[in-house]
């Protein structure tokens, strides 16, 4: 089996500034002085591997690194250091979505996310309608999405995510805020994908469905990879650490 | 089973070119939707413009007697500034606002305020159309050399773009940049020979405006355009800087301002989704 994620020894750290430092005055001011920093180091030396059709989850507590795990595997943020290898073409769904333009209908961001994610004109086509039946949306296509609540958000996102021609699919928090008959939906859409032998990271706080859908998982505490091993291993780990403390 | 080979769907020409379409499109429409009289206001913008100046110059100050053709001559540089003022502002906060986008999809940051110009293109579009219109009621004969106007927009737009990105990478780090913008694009409308002919600054004073691109394209493209007709005043970057080597001058700074920033903001671009 080739591996369809590689990540090897891959840290970032954000340097958060004491105080803004945003206007010009303050370098006019204090143009030797050196802002102090707050170093924020999001994930220290993370290795692992994900194989071609796998369903890889990500556990770990808010502010633990994941959404930064998931955006470094997007190309969305470059690591300080280390090497990342996706094999394949990859879908992001981050932060509950796709990135909106909450004053723009729903036709426009669905072709303007498709186009910037790299969809063709006639792939647009054919998969439009097929987006708008996904998330049960066609009564409201030319309404602007500040109309839409989070959970009508969150399923055009996740309908858009899934259309994207895509062999890694990375999932954060798909599940947070839709209804229970969405769940089951996209529950129905991740046997697909198993099926069809896709690769998916998911990240969710939900253990149970971790042991119900990942093969393998992987805890990420502070930013470091405290194990890789079987969803119940690593979800019991979870509980005992995090949960209990 | 190994995942099949398949080339990255966000890079290459035609990616580009249908992002600029789409979200370019996208972009023109959403400015005006919600406006009552749609996309009678990218026409409402110019003519304000020239209504009022024309009044002022021709009527009152009668200034426009120095120059023969005033009407078409004050409307040429009032689409031209209008172009590449609104093109530039348009630029310089995109990435910022644009910030959601950048920090759910990997795509190459770019494409955000090169689309914010295209928009910007289609409006300048269609005016230039109604100034069709216009040059036509008033029987100015289209000539062979008006063809020359196409590489000088392209000109103009390469400047433009250029300064656009330069900004709109800055403005990521410091906010000020967007007061900085708003007060030169008032001083550049005095002084950029927009609405009096460039021939009555003292010498000194017209080197320097024709170091900015912008006056060089809209004093050239009066020259194709006009033919001639704005009489003495008809000045080009030979004439100031003494020589046709002086002509070279301008487009260097365009050279300068395109490859800097795009230099800029590759450096940059990699960063745009965690410092947002």
């Amino acid at each position: 089996m080739a591996a369809a994620i590689e990540v090897a020894g891959v840290s970032k750290t954000f340097r958060i500034p004491h105080e803004q430092r945003t206007f010009l005055k303050e370098y006019f001011l204090h143009p030797f002085g050196r802002p102090s920093y707050e170093r924020n180091e999001a994930l220290k030396d993370v290795t692992f591997s994900v194989e071609a059709g796998e369903f890889f989850g990500v556990i770990g507590a808010n502010g633990g690194g994941k959404s930064t795990l998931l955006r470094i595997l997007a190309g969305i943020y470059v690591p300080d250091t280390g090497l990342v290898r996706v094999n394949g073409l990859l879908s992001p769904f981050i932060e509950l979505g796709v990135g909106f333009d909450i004053e723009l209908t729903a036709r426009d961001n669905i072709r303007m996310n498709g186009t910037l994610a790299g969809l063709t004109k006639r792939q647009l086509e054919e998969r439009f309608d097929d987006i708008l039946a996904f998330s049960e949306l066609e009564r409201f296509v030319d309404q602007k999405l500040k109309n839409y609540s989070s959970g009508m958000l969150v399923r055009l996102a996740y309908s858009i995510a899934i259309q994207i021609p895509f062999d890694v699919l990375l999932l954060d928090e798909v599940l947070a805020v839709g209804d229970e008959a969405f769940q089951e939906k996209c529950f129905a859409t991740f046997d697909r994908f198993k099926e069809e032998g896709k690769t998916v990271v998911f990240v969710s706080h939900a253990l149970e469905l971790m042991e119900r859908f990942c093969d393998r998982c992987l805890l990420l505490q502070s930013g470091e990879v405290q194990v890789v091993g079987s969803p119940h291993e690593v979800a019991d780990l979870y509980r005992e650490r995090v949960l209990v403390s | 089973m190994n995942p099949p080979v398949r080339a990255k769907a966000t890079s290459g020409v035609a990616y580009y070119l249908r992002v600029l379409r789409v979200v370019g499109a996208i972009d023109f429409k959403a400015k005006y939707t919600d406006a009552a009289l749609g996309y009678v206001w990218s026409l409402v913008k110019p003519l304000a413009y020239f209504g009022v100046l024309w009044l002022v110059f021709a009527y009152l100050l009668r200034t426009a007697n120095e120059t023969e053709d005033f009407t078409l001559f004050l409307l040429i540089g009032i689409l031209l500034f209008l172009f590449f003022i609104d093109a530039v502002s348009a630029m310089l906060p995109s990435i910022v606002e644009g910030g959601v986008t950048l920090r759910r999809l990997a795509f190459p940051p770019i494409m955000i305020p090169l689309s914010a110009s295209v928009a910007i293109g289609i409006t300048f579009c269609v005016n230039v159309l109604a100034f069709a219109v216009f040059a036509a009621i008033q029987r100015v004969e289209p000539r062979i050399e008006w063809l020359l106007v196409v590489p000088l927009l392209a000109e103009l737009y390469l400047f433009t773009v250029g300064l656009g990105l330069l900004l709109s990478a800055l403005y990521v780090r410091f906010r000020d940049i967007g007061q900085v913008w708003e007060l030169a694009a008032q001083l550049l409308f005095f002084a950029c020979a927009i609405f009096y002919p460039v021939g009555i600054l003292p010498d000194w004073a017209q080197k320097v405006t024709f170091l900015n691109p912008f006056v060089q394209v809209m004093q050239d493209i009066r020259h194709v355009v006009l033919g001639g007709a704005s009489g003495p005043n008809d000045l080009s970057a030979a004439d100031v800087f003494s020589g046709a080597g002086g002509r070279l001058i301008p487009i260097a700074v365009v050279a300068l301002v395109f490859v800097s920033a795009l230099l800029f903001f590759r450096r940059e671009g990699r960063y745009f989704a965690e410092r947002l």
